[in-house]
């Protein structure tokens, strides 16, 4: 797998503090994500939720090295848990949403709508591909008011499929705005393999067409997909316009929980998602790497899952005693339009 | 020989699409995961029509469209899932004006035989774009046939005539509704578009509706029943729209009230009381009674099982107007 940048400008490396920072939030996400799966199986989660498994890695690159006032789109799988807590959002009331509370973020009226504008996470749609035209609007204000602000905008290969993406390459390439193309690729959308769908494998080649610099990196390395971040993120403050990085990745599991596994007509073939999950699982292989270098020991990895355990056995407790939002009416419609 | 079997009406719908598609080879298949069979409808029908009929296509509505659009004006007669209904704004111009407008602004001279299919409807509890029910825009816009079954029967029925039909057709069905079973007979049989279906027989007020409404209106009626005679239409289709059908019930009723999933405001149910004023006022007893989505987006969560029209607001609409 290729991880050498291809025509971006940034080389970064991470300092100690950075790689103890990503795996503590690996951590968490993939014990949240595993927390999500425990509520929606006890049947305590209002509407859907897709499992993020193997694949949150870039996720967590995505959201820790920003600012809080930059901009992101999450890409929605694991619902976007990974980017938010590695930005440093606090996700507890995104999860009284999911079962529908009224401490929601959302006022429990919205399932599973992210919504915490004062971290620059605006809010999302369930069209995929929806995040595309907003994010070439957060670049654009941050150049309007000449802020060093960058927009992260994650999504999957799928996104890419629609036009939308394909204009929001055009106008931030045009406008020379600050926004990252996060496209975190498992080769797969909903029941339909990528290479059905998609006429080269390897999407950040489109970057090149609007002459935007890309990078492609190995979505299971932990190490590698923050280095990609580091970089995207200095070549977008430097004011150096859009730029584009692919994250490959791994969907070990259906699309959605009860939902179908398949690629096209064929069901995939569980012993090979069992064997990504034990050889390609990122958190195993970013323990390994990180242990050998010394940069944590063995007691310092039963700390962090044992904090981030105790975090989301704390949520479940939180959200399930929150009660369920059933508004009036009349309130509901008090709240079409702002003030 | 003739034989009825209990069957959803996700599975009725793929034996419309079966059929068709054995009676005319120029009848294909596309749409996001449709090989797969997201939903029912589509379930195995690559196995038996093969890949160059039951096409996946890439995320990209507006060139799914547009790959129908085009096939049909060179003769095709092409099907396309949307899967949910709400992903065809993301189509918006060609779905809502350049379908409808073809055959009119072209000199009436050239068929566009292409049917979009989409499911949708509350109750889901994920809001708003799974929810949403596009009929009241697509009749806003003229020149497109829309519409939406109660039963597996009228799914099947409804679906092969909008396959055989010369013009764009929205056939849209009800998430809620897809794995209701009913009865299905083996022998063909079409549903012509455009006709409504008394779907309970009564004397004292009609209550005009669809989807799963239908079904909520039923539970209605019957609740009332030992006070007041229902009638309840199932409209079947929006456009076109079977007015007849309504005003041969409202001279027994003189009472109407309309059941609409959708949004309130300019919508189905407000098309219909204006239609009623214009057509049947001198039939009316009392005004006609609107029961829609409240003018707000679809909430998820808790909210939706009572924020759409329920058999209970229903009811209280059949009395109010029945008093
Ligand atoms: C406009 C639109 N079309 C279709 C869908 C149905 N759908 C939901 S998720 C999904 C797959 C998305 O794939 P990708 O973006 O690659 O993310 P992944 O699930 O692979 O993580 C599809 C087709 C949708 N939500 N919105």
């Amino acid at each position: 797998m290729p991880t050498k940048p291809r025509g971006a400008s940034a080389q970064e490396t991470l300092t100690r503090d950075h790689k103890r920072l990503l795996y503590r939030n690996l951590v968490r996400a993939m014990t949240l994500d595993r927390m999500m799966m425990r509520i929606i199986r006890a049947g305590k989660m209002v509407g859907f939720y897709h499992e993020g498994g193997i694949a949150l890695a870039p996720g967590v690159a995505a959201g820790t090295f920003l600012r809080r006032d930059d901009a992101m789109n999450p890409h929605y799988r694991a619902h976007g848990i990974a980017h938010m807590i590695a930005k440093g959002v606090d996700i507890q009331s995104y999860v009284a949403e999911h079962m529908g509370r009224v401490d929601g973020c959302a006022k429990g009226r919205s399932s599973f709508h992210v919504s915490y504008p004062e971290d620059h996470i605006f809010g999302w749609s369930a069209n995929i591909g929806a995040n595309f035209p907003p994010c070439i609007g957060y670049g654009f204000a941050a150049r309007y008011r000449s802020t060093d602000q960058v927009v992260m905008n994650c999504s999957g290969d799928g996104s890419y499929q629609e036009g939308r993406a394909h204009e929001a390459l055009l106008m931030t390439a045009n406008w020379h705005l600050p926004v990252i193309f996060w496209c975190e690729n498992n080769g797969i959308a909903q029941s339909s393999a990528l290479s059905d769908l998609f006429p080269i494998a390897d999407i950040s080649r489109l970057a090149a067409g609007y002459g935007i610099p890309a990078l492609m990196v190995d979505g299971q390395d932990l190490l590698a997909c923050g280095e990609a971040a580091l970089a995207a993120i200095a070549h977008a403050r430097a004011g150096k316009g859009p730029i584009f990085v692919e994250l490959k990745t791994l969907r070990s599991q259906e699309h959605n929980v009860g939902g179908l596994n398949n690629e096209g007509a064929h069901t995939r073939d569980p012993a090979l998602m069992q064997k990504w999950r034990d050889t390609r699982d990122p958190l195993t292989l970013a323990t390994a790497r990180l242990l050998k270098d010394q940069v944590l020991t063995e007691a310092e990895v039963a700390d962090l899952q044992l904090e981030a355990d105790r975090e989301a056995a704390a949520i479940e407790v939180h959200c399930e005693a929150s009660p369920k939002a059933t508004p009036s009416i009349d309130e509901l419609m008090a709240g079409v339009y702002a003030p | 020989m003739t034989a009825i079997r209990e069957i959803s009406l996700g599975e009725a719908m793929k034996e419309a699409l079966a059929e068709e598609m054995r009676r005319d080879d120029d009848v294909f298949l596309l749409g996001v995961s449709i090989r797969a069979g997201t939903f029912l409808h589509t379930k195995g029908l690559v196995e038996e029509f093969g890949e160059r009929r039951v096409l996946d296509t890439p995320l990209s509505e507006p060139g799914g469209v547009g790959t129908a659009f085009g096939a049909a004006q060179e003769g095709l007669r092409p099907v396309l899932d949307f899967m949910y209904a709400g992903f065809a704004y993301f189509a918006g111009s060609e779905v809502f004006i350049q379908a409808g407008q073809y055959h009119f602004l072209h000199g009436s001279k050239h068929p566009l035989p292409m049917t979009l299919i989409g499911t949708c409807g509350v109750g889901r509890r994920v809001a708003n774009e799974h929810a949403t029910l596009p009929y009241g825009a697509l009749i806003h816009h003229p020149g497109i046939k829309v519409c939406l079954p109660s039963t597996p029967y009228d799914a099947k029925g409804l679906l092969k005539a909008a396959i055989r039909d010369n013009n764009p057709v929205f056939f849209l069905w009800h998430t809620s509704l897809m794995a209701l079973k009913g009865p299905v007979p083996t022998d063909e049989y079409i549903v012509p578009i455009g006709v409504a279906d008394v779907k309970r027989a009564g004397t004292d007020v009609t209550v005009l509706t669809s989807g799963l409404q239908v079904h909520h209106s039923l539970k209605a009626a019957e609740a009332v029943s030992s006070e007041i005679s229902v009638e309840v239409i199932d409209v079947r289709s929006f456009e076109p729209f079977d007015l007849p059908c309504l005003l041969n019930s409202v001279t027994k009723t003189t009472r109407l009230v309309v059941v609409d999933e959708d949004f309130e405001r300019g919508g189905f149910a407000a098309e219909i009381a204006a239609q009623m004023m214009e057509h049947g006022y001198d039939l009316l007893d009392a005004p006609v009674r609107r029961v829609c989505h409240p003018h707000m987006p679809v909430p998820g969560g808790y909210i939706d099982a009572y924020s759409m029209p329920t058999p209970a607001r229903i009811e209280a609409a059949i009395r109010d107007v029945c008093r």
